[in-house]
C-alpha cells in the first residue's frame, strides 16, 4: 500500500515532465484556455451589466458562482476527464489489458499517470476571479462560513470527478463511452448559472441523475443565503454530502464495470 | 468538384453508423437549447420588451442562433488539420490530385448537413413547440435568411480552416480551437445579440466577419434589418467570405512549402 502511494507522485511527475517538454505549446494552450473562459465570463458580465440581475443574482454573486464552478471543475477534472476519455481507446486497442496485469490499481495508475497539468490555466483564473468576487460580494464572514465554503468546494470537485469517471467507466462494459461526454458538457454549460432559472424538469435532472447542480449552483446559493428549488432547507447538507455520495457510487460502478470487463473482442 | 461532393457524402453517411452518438448529441443539444432559452426567459422575468426587443423575438433569436453553430463543428476542421500535421498524413495529401483544405472542409460540411437534419431541426422544433417561435418578418426576410445561413456556413468553415492552417506555424492546434471558441462566444452574437452590447463594442462587432455566423442570419429573420440594409450587409458578408477564401489559399500555399513531418 505504502509502496503504491510512493509511486503515484512519481507517475504524476513523469507525465508533467512529458507535457512540459513542449513548453511553448503548453503555455500557449493555457493562455488560450484562460482567454476562452474570460470570454464566457464577459458574456455573463454583459448580461449582468445590461439587466442588473439574473433571476435575483447580481453581478458579484454571478462572478462568485462562475469562479466556484471553474475552480471546482478544474480540481475534479484534472483527476478524471482526459484520463477517462482515453479509456474507450484503451479498451478498443486492448492496452487496458496490459494495465490490468500491473501490480497497482488500474484506476490509480490511469489517473496519476495522466494527472493533467493542463488545468493550471483554469485553476489560476478560477482563484484570481474567486478572490476578486469574494472581495466585492456581500458575504457573512465567519469561521463556519469559510469551513462550509472549502468543504463544499471539495465536494463539488468530487462530484465532477465522480461523474466524469462514471461516464468513462461505461466503456468497460459497452466499449464506447465518449459520446456521453457531449451529454455531460450540455449540462455542464448550464451548471454555471443559478439553478432556479431552469424549468423544473432540468432542475430535477441536475440534482439527481446528472448531479451537476452540486458543482456550483447549489453550494453557492447556500453560501449566499439564496433559496434552492426542490431541495429547500436540505440544500446545505446535500451540497456537502453530494461529493462523498457520488464518489462512493463511482467507486462501486468502477468495480462493477471492471468485473464485467471482457475486452473489445476480436 | 464531384470528388469533394463524394467526400461530403461519405462523411454524411459515416455519421449514420454511430447511432448512440446521435442520441447522446441530440439530448445534449436539446438541453443546451432549452437552457439558452431559459436564461432569456429568466432575464426578461415578466418584462414584455427590453430595448425594443420582445421576449418572443429573443427566444426566436436564441433558437436560430444554434442553427449554424449547432450543425458545424469548427473544432473538427481545426483538429482535422492539426492531426494531419501531427501524424504526417498531410505529406501524403500533397501527392494526391485533390486539395487538402477543400477535403477537410467538404467532409465537415457533409457531417454538418447530417447534424442539421438529425440534430438541429428536431431540437429547434421541440423547443419552439414549448416556448413558441416567430415566423420570418416577411417572405423577403425568410428567403434572405436562407441565403445568410449558407453564407454563415461558408464563413465559419473558412475561418476554421484559416485557424487550422496557423497550426503549421504553432505546431499545436489545441490553442487555436480554444481561441475560436472565445471568438464565437463573444463576437458571433451566439450568446448575446449585439443590440445588448455596449454601443462602441456593438458597432465594431457588427462589422467583423464573425457577426455573419449567428447575428446577421437571426437579425434578418426577425426583420431587424430593412430591405436595403439586408442586401448591403449580405454584400459585405460576401466580401468577407471572399477575403477569407483568399486568406486560406495564400496560407495553404505558404504552409505547404514549410511542412515538417515529425517523427516517421
Amino acid at each position: 500500500m505504502l509502496r503504491t502511494l510512493r509511486i503515484l507522485p512519481r507517475l504524476a511527475l513523469m507525465y508533467l515532465r512529458s507535457q512540459l517538454e513542449y513548453r511553448g505549446a503548453f503555455w500557449i494552450d493555457r493562455v488560450a484556455q484562460v482567454i476562452t473562459y474570460a470570454s464566457s465570463f464577459a458574456v455573463i458580465w454583459i448580461l449582468a451589466d445590461r439587466f442588473g440581475t439574473i433571476a435575483g443574482w447580481n453581478w458579484s454573486e454571478l462572478a462568485l458562482l462562475f469562479s466556484f464552478h471553474l475552480l471546482g471543475y478544474s480540481l475534479g477534472a484534472c483527476m478524471s476527464f482526459t484520463q477517462m476519455r482515453q479509456l474507450e481507446e484503451a479498451v478498443r486497442l486492448g492496452t487496458l489489458d496490459t494495465l490490468l496485469t500491473k501490480p497497482i490499481s488500474p484506476w490509480a495508475y490511469m489517473v496519476f499517470s495522466g494527472l493533467n497539468p493542463g488545468y493550471t490555466g483554469h485553476a489560476l483564473l478560477g482563484i484570481v476571479m474567486m478572490g476578486w468576487a469574494l472581495s466585492i460580494v456581500a458575504v457573512p464572514w465567519s469561521i463556519g462560513w469559510v469551513a462550509y465554503f472549502l468543504a463544499s468546494l471539495i465536494s463539488a470537485a468530487m462530484v465532477t470527478g465522480a461523474v466524469l469517471t462514471m461516464i468513462g467507466a461505461t466503456a468497460l462494459i459497452w466499449t464506447r463511452s465518449n459520446h456521453l461526454y457531449s451529454l455531460f458538457f450540455g449540462f455542464w454549460e448550464l451548471s454555471r448559472y443559478p439553478i432556479n432559472i431552469f424549468p423544473t424538469a432540468i432542475q430535477a435532472t441536475m440534482l439527481s441523475f446528472v448531479p451537476l447542480g452540486f458543482m456550483a449552483a447549489v453550494p453557492v446559493a447556500v453560501l449566499l443565503g439564496k433559496p434552492v428549488p426542490i431541495l429547500g432547507d436540505w440544500a446545505g447538507p446535500a451540497a456537502l454530502l453530494a461529493g462523498p455520495f457520488f464518489v462512493a457510487l463511482a467507486m462501486w460502478q468502477w468495480r462493477y464495470a471492471l468485473d464485467r470487463y471482457q475486452g473489445a473482442g476480436g | 468538384m464531384s470528388v469533394y461532393f463524394a467526400f461530403a457524402r461519405s462523411a454524411f453517411l459515416t455519421q449514420l453508423a454511430y447511432r448512440h452518438e446521435v442520441w447522446a448529441n441530440m439530448i445534449g443539444k436539446l438541453v443546451q437549447v432549452f437552457a439558452r432559452v431559459a436564461i432569456w426567459v429568466a432575464i426578461y422575468g415578466g418584462t414584455a420588451s427590453i430595448a425594443g426587443v420582445s421576449l418572443e423575438q429573443m427566444v426566436t433569436y436564441a433558437l436560430l442562433g444554434g442553427a449554424v453553430t449547432g450543425a458545424i463543428r469548427y473544432e473538427s476542421i481545426i483538429s482535422g488539420i492539426g492531426q494531419a500535421l501531427r501524424t504526417g498524413d498531410v505529406a501524403v495529401w500533397l501527392l494526391k490530385p485533390a486539395s487538402f483544405p477543400l477535403y477537410v472542409l467538404a467532409t465537415e460540411l457533409g457531417r454538418a448537413a447530417f447534424r442539421f437534419v438529425i440534430l438541429v431541426v428536431p431540437t429547434v422544433a421541440v423547443v419552439a413547440a414549448v416556448y413558441g417561435m416567430l415566423p420570418p418578418a416577411s417572405p423577403f426576410h425568410g428567403v434572405m435568411f436562407v441565403a445568410y445561413g449558407l453564407l454563415a456556413y461558408t464563413i465559419i468553415a473558412l475561418l476554421s480552416a484559416l485557424f487550422g492552417l496557423v497550426a503549421f506555424w504553432l505546431l499545436t492546434s489545441f490553442s487555436l480551437e480554444w481561441m475560436m471558441q472565445a471568438i464565437l462566444n463573444l463576437l458571433s452574437g451566439q450568446l448575446i445579440p449585439f443590440w445588448f452590447f455596449p454601443a462602441p463594442v456593438a458597432v465594431i462587432a457588427a462589422h467583423l466577419p464573425f457577426a455573419w455566423i449567428v447575428y446577421y442570419p437571426s437579425a434578418v429573420w426577425l426583420g431587424r434589418l430593412d430591405v436595403t440594409a439586408t442586401l448591403s450587409y449580405f454584400g459585405l458578408g460576401l466580401g468577407w467570405a471572399a477575403l477569407l477564401a483568399v486568406g486560406v489559399v495564400l496560407l495553404w500555399r505558404q504552409a505547404s512549402t514549410r511542412i515538417v513531418v515529425q517523427g516517421g
